[in-house]
C-alpha cells in the first residue's frame, strides 16, 4: 500500500534531523511532540469539525513534493532579509521570536520542524516603509515566514496564492512592536488541485495595529488560521475578508484574538458568497482575559448562499473573563435580498445585472477594508475570476 | 394607455385583488384610494411586475400589450414606473451609479445608446436642484441613511429621469412634512402632459390637494367600490371610508 500524504506527515515528523543550534533544536523537538500528541487535525477535533484535514491528506497521493517557495519582491529600503535556510546562522531577532508561536496547533507545529523554506523579515525601529512588500507563496511542503517590525515602524505586505496543486503548510510569526503598523493583504486564487493550510499568529505591543484582508477564491481544502494577541494598551487589530468559491471549493477562515490587555479593539468584518457546491466556513473565537477592561470586539461573519448545494458555517463564539468591556458579534446566512432586486429589476436593471450589482456590493463592503487602492484593485480582479462560478446555482 | 379587467390576484394563494377594473387614459391623472389592506399596494407590485402577485384572473393591458407577458425590467423600459412606499436601501451601490445603470438598462432595453457618465450626471442635476436632492445624497449609498423625505424625493427624481409613460406612485405622501410634500407635488406636476398617465395611490385626501386628479376610484376588499371626479377626496375625509365602503358592501 502506497503511502499516503498524511502518513508520509507523520513519519517525516519522527526523523526530523537535528541542527548544531540548540535553541533551535528545542523548539523543533517540542513542536515534534505537540504534533506526535495531536496528530493530524480530523473533523472530530471541534476546532477542524468543518474541515477534515486528514481525510483530505489521506485522499492525496501526489502531495509528497517539497519544493515550495517564497518569492519576495522589491525590498523596501532598510528592512533586514533573512533566509531561514540557513537558521542554525540566525542573528539574535530571528531567535528570539522564530518559532515561538508554533506550539499552538499541530499544523504550524509541523511546519517549524519540517520547513526548509522561507524568509525572516526586520523592519527596524521607527522605519516605514513606503512601498508595499510583495511575496508569492507556490508549490507544495512546509515553509515559514518571520516578520518583526520594531517600535514605530510600519510595513505593507501582500502576499498571493497562485492557482497550484499538491499540499501546502505554511506557518507566518508577526510581531507587531509598540507603536508600529503592520499591513496585511492576502490574495488566494481558486485552486481547485490543492489542498492549503496557513497559519498567522500575530502579537500586538502597545499602541501597535495590526490589519489583514484575506481573500480566497478557495482550494479542495483551504483553512486559515488567525491567532491573533492583543497584548498590551492601545492595540488593535482589523480583520476583513471575502471568499468567493464555486464549483467544489472550499474555504476555511479561523480566527482566535485574544484580548490579554486592557483598551485593546478588534474589528471583524468577513463576507462569503458560495455557489455550486462551495463550501465556505468562518470560525470566529473572541477571548477577552480577566482585567482587560474597557476592551472592544467587533465580529460580523455573513454569508450568500447562491445554489441549493452551497454551503456556509459561521460560528462566532465569545469567551469573556473581563466586567466593562464591549464585544458585538452577528452572523448570518441567506439568499440575496428579494425586496433589493425587485426594487432594482423595476428600475429597468435585468435580473442577471441586479444579482451582480448586489453580490458586488455585498463583497465591497469588506474589500472596501483595504485602504491601498492598487491592491484593492488587484483583490477586485482575483474575486472577478471566481465570481462567475460562486454565482451559478 | 391602461386598460384593467376583472383582475384577480393571489398573494401566497390568498386572493388580494378580486376583479378589480379600471382604465386610464394618456394625459390623465387617476388616484386610487381606500382603507388599509384594501389592495393598493397590491395593485401597484403587480403593475410593475413583483414575483409572487400572480393574476388569476382578467388582465392588463398596457398600450395595447399584455402586460402578465412582460418581465419586470422590461416593463420599466416600456414606460411603466413605480414610486415606491419603502424605497430599498442598498449599501455598496452609490445613488448616481445606479441611477446611470438603470437608465442605460432602460436604453439599451429601446435600442438607444448608453449615456456616458458625464452625460448622466449633467442630466440628473438639472432635475436634481429642484428637488433639493444634494450632491452629497447622489455620492452616497442608493438610501441608506437617507431620511424619509429624501427617499420620496429620490423616486420622484428618478420618474423624471426616467420619464415614464406611465408613472405610479404607492403613497408618495407617507412620512413626508408639507414642505416635501409640496416639493413632490410641484415634482409630480410638472409631469403632466397629453402624453403621460399617473396612478396616485394614497389613504389620505391631502396629496390630492395638491395633485388634483381628474378621476378617483375608491379600493376596498379588493374591488373599486366607489369612483367619482376630485370631490370625493373631500367627502372621504369628511365621512370617512366606512361610510362609502360600507354602502357599496
Amino acid at each position: 500500500m502506497n503511502a499516503t500524504t498524511a502518513t508520509r506527515l507523520t513519519d517525516a515528523l519522527s526523523l526530523h534531523a537535528t541542527t548544531s543550534a540548540a535553541w533551535l533544536d528545542s523548539r523543533r523537538a517540542d513542536a515534534a511532540r505537540l504534533f506526535r500528541d495531536k496528530g493530524v487535525p480530523h473533523r472530530r477535533v471541534e476546532n477542524w469539525k468543518y474541515t477534515d484535514l486528514k481525510t483530505a491528506l489521506d485522499g492525496a497521493d501526489d502531495a509528497g513534493a517539497n519544493d515550495i517557495r517564497c518569492i519576495i519582491g522589491t525590498l523596501p529600503d532598510g528592512v533586514e532579509l533573512f533566509d531561514l535556510g540557513d537558521l542554525a546562522d540566525a542573528p539574535q531577532w530571528v531567535q528570539a521570536h522564530f518559532g515561538k508561536a508554533a506550539l499552538s496547533d499541530s499544523m504550524p507545529a509541523a511546519s517549524l520542524v519540517l520547513a526548509r523554506a522561507g524568509f525572516a523579515l526586520r523592519v527596524p525601529k521607527n522605519l516605514r516603509a513606503l512601498q508595499p512588500l510583495r511575496i508569492a507563496v507556490e508549490g507544495s511542503g512546509h515553509a515559514r515566514v518571520l516578520l518583526v517590525l520594531e517600535e514605530g515602524a510600519a510595513l505593507e505586505l501582500v502576499e498571493s496564492r497562485p492557482e497550484g496543486t499538491g499540499f501546502s503548510n505554511v506557518g507566518m510569526e508577526i510581531v507587531v512592536g509598540a507603536n508600529a503598523r503592520m499591513t496585511h493583504v492576502r490574495v488566494a486564487d481558486a485552486s481547485p488541485e490543492a489542498i492549503a493550510v496557513e497559519d498567522i499568529a500575530v502579537r500586538v505591543a502597545r499602541d501597535g495595529a495590526y490589519s489583514v484582508h484575506l481573500a480566497s477564491g478557495g482550494a479542495s481544502l483551504s483553512r486559515l488560521n488567525v491567532r491573533l494577541t492583543l497584548k498590551e494598551p492601545g492595540a488593535h487589530a482589523e480583520l476583513s475578508g471575502v471568499s468567493v468559491l464555486g464549483g467544489r471549493l472550499h474555504a476555511d477562515v479561523t480566527t482566535e484574538i485574544y484580548h490579554a490587555a486592557g483598551e485593546t479593539r478588534s474589528v471583524q468584518l468577513f463576507k462569503h458568497v458560495v455557489g455550486g457546491h462551495g463550501r465556505a466556513v468562518y470560525q470566529g473565537k473572541i477571548t477577552v482575559a480577566e482585567g482587560a477592561d474597557k476592551s472592544d470586539s467587533r465580529q460580523t461573519a455573513k454569508a450568500l448562499l447562491m445554489g441549493e448545494r452551497a454551503e456556509a458555517d459561521l460560528k462566532p463564539e465569545l469567551e469573556i473573563f473581563a466586567d466593562d468591556v464591549k464585544c458585538a458579534h452577528g452572523a448570518a446566512v441567506g439568499d440575496l435580498d428579494a425586496d433589493s432586486l425587485f426594487y432594482l429589476r423595476a428600475r429597468g436593471i435585468s435580473e442577471g445585472e441586479a444579482r451582480n450589482m448586489l453580490v458586488r456590493a455585498f463583497l465591497e463592503e469588506s474589500v472596501s477594508q483595504i485602504a491601498d487602492e492598487t491592491v484593492r484593485a488587484a483583490v477586485w480582479q482575483s474575486v472577478e475570476a471566481t465570481l462567475p462560478g460562486a454565482m451559478a446555482p | 394607455m391602461l386598460e384593467i379587467k376583472n383582475l384577480h390576484v393571489a398573494v401566497d394563494g390568498k386572493e388580494i385583488l378580486k376583479g378589480l377594473s379600471l382604465t386610464i387614459e394618456a394625459g390623465q391623472v387617476h388616484a386610487i384610494m381606500g382603507p388599509n389592506g384594501s389592495g393598493k399596494s397590491t395593485l401597484s407590485y403587480v403593475l410593475a411586475g413583483r414575483d409572487g402577485y400572480e393574476i388569476t384572473e382578467g388582465r392588463i393591458l398596457f398600450r395595447g400589450e399584455d402586460l402578465a407577458a412582460m418581465k419586470t425590467e422590461e416593463r420599466a423600459a416600456k414606460g411603466i414606473f413605480l414610486a415606491m412606499q419603502y424605497p430599498v436601501e442598498i449599501p455598496g451601490v452609490t445613488t448616481l451609479t445606479f441611477l446611470k445603470t438603470a437608465l442605460n438598462a432602460q436604453r439599451r432595453a429601446r435600442g438607444e445608446s448608453d449615456l456616458d457618465a458625464m452625460s448622466v450626471l449633467k442630466l440628473v442635476r438639472k432635475k436634481a436642484a429642484a428637488l433639493k436632492v444634494s450632491e452629497e445624497m447622489l455620492k452616497r449609498a442608493l438610501n441608506v441613511g437617507f431620511s424619509g423625505g429624501e427617499k420620496k424625493r429620490l423616486e420622484i427624481l428618478q420618474m423624471e429621469l426616467f420619464e415614464p409613460k406611465l408613472a405610479i406612485l404607492d403613497e408618495t405622501d407617507s412620512g413626508l412634512d408639507i414642505d416635501a410634500l409640496k416639493l413632490v407635488a410641484e415634482g409630480v406636476n410638472a409631469m403632466r402632459t397629453p402624453e403621460r398617465a399617473m396612478l396616485v395611490i394614497t389613504h389620505y385626501q391631502r396629496l390630492l390637494d395638491y395633485i388634483v386628479p381628474d378621476r378617483i376610484h375608491v379600493l376596498a376588499r379588493g374591488r373599486i367600490v366607489a369612483e367619482g371626479g376630485k370631490e370625493l377626496a373631500h367627502e372621504l375625509e369628511a365621512k370617512g371610508y366606512e361610510h362609502i365602503v360600507g354602502k357599496a358592501a
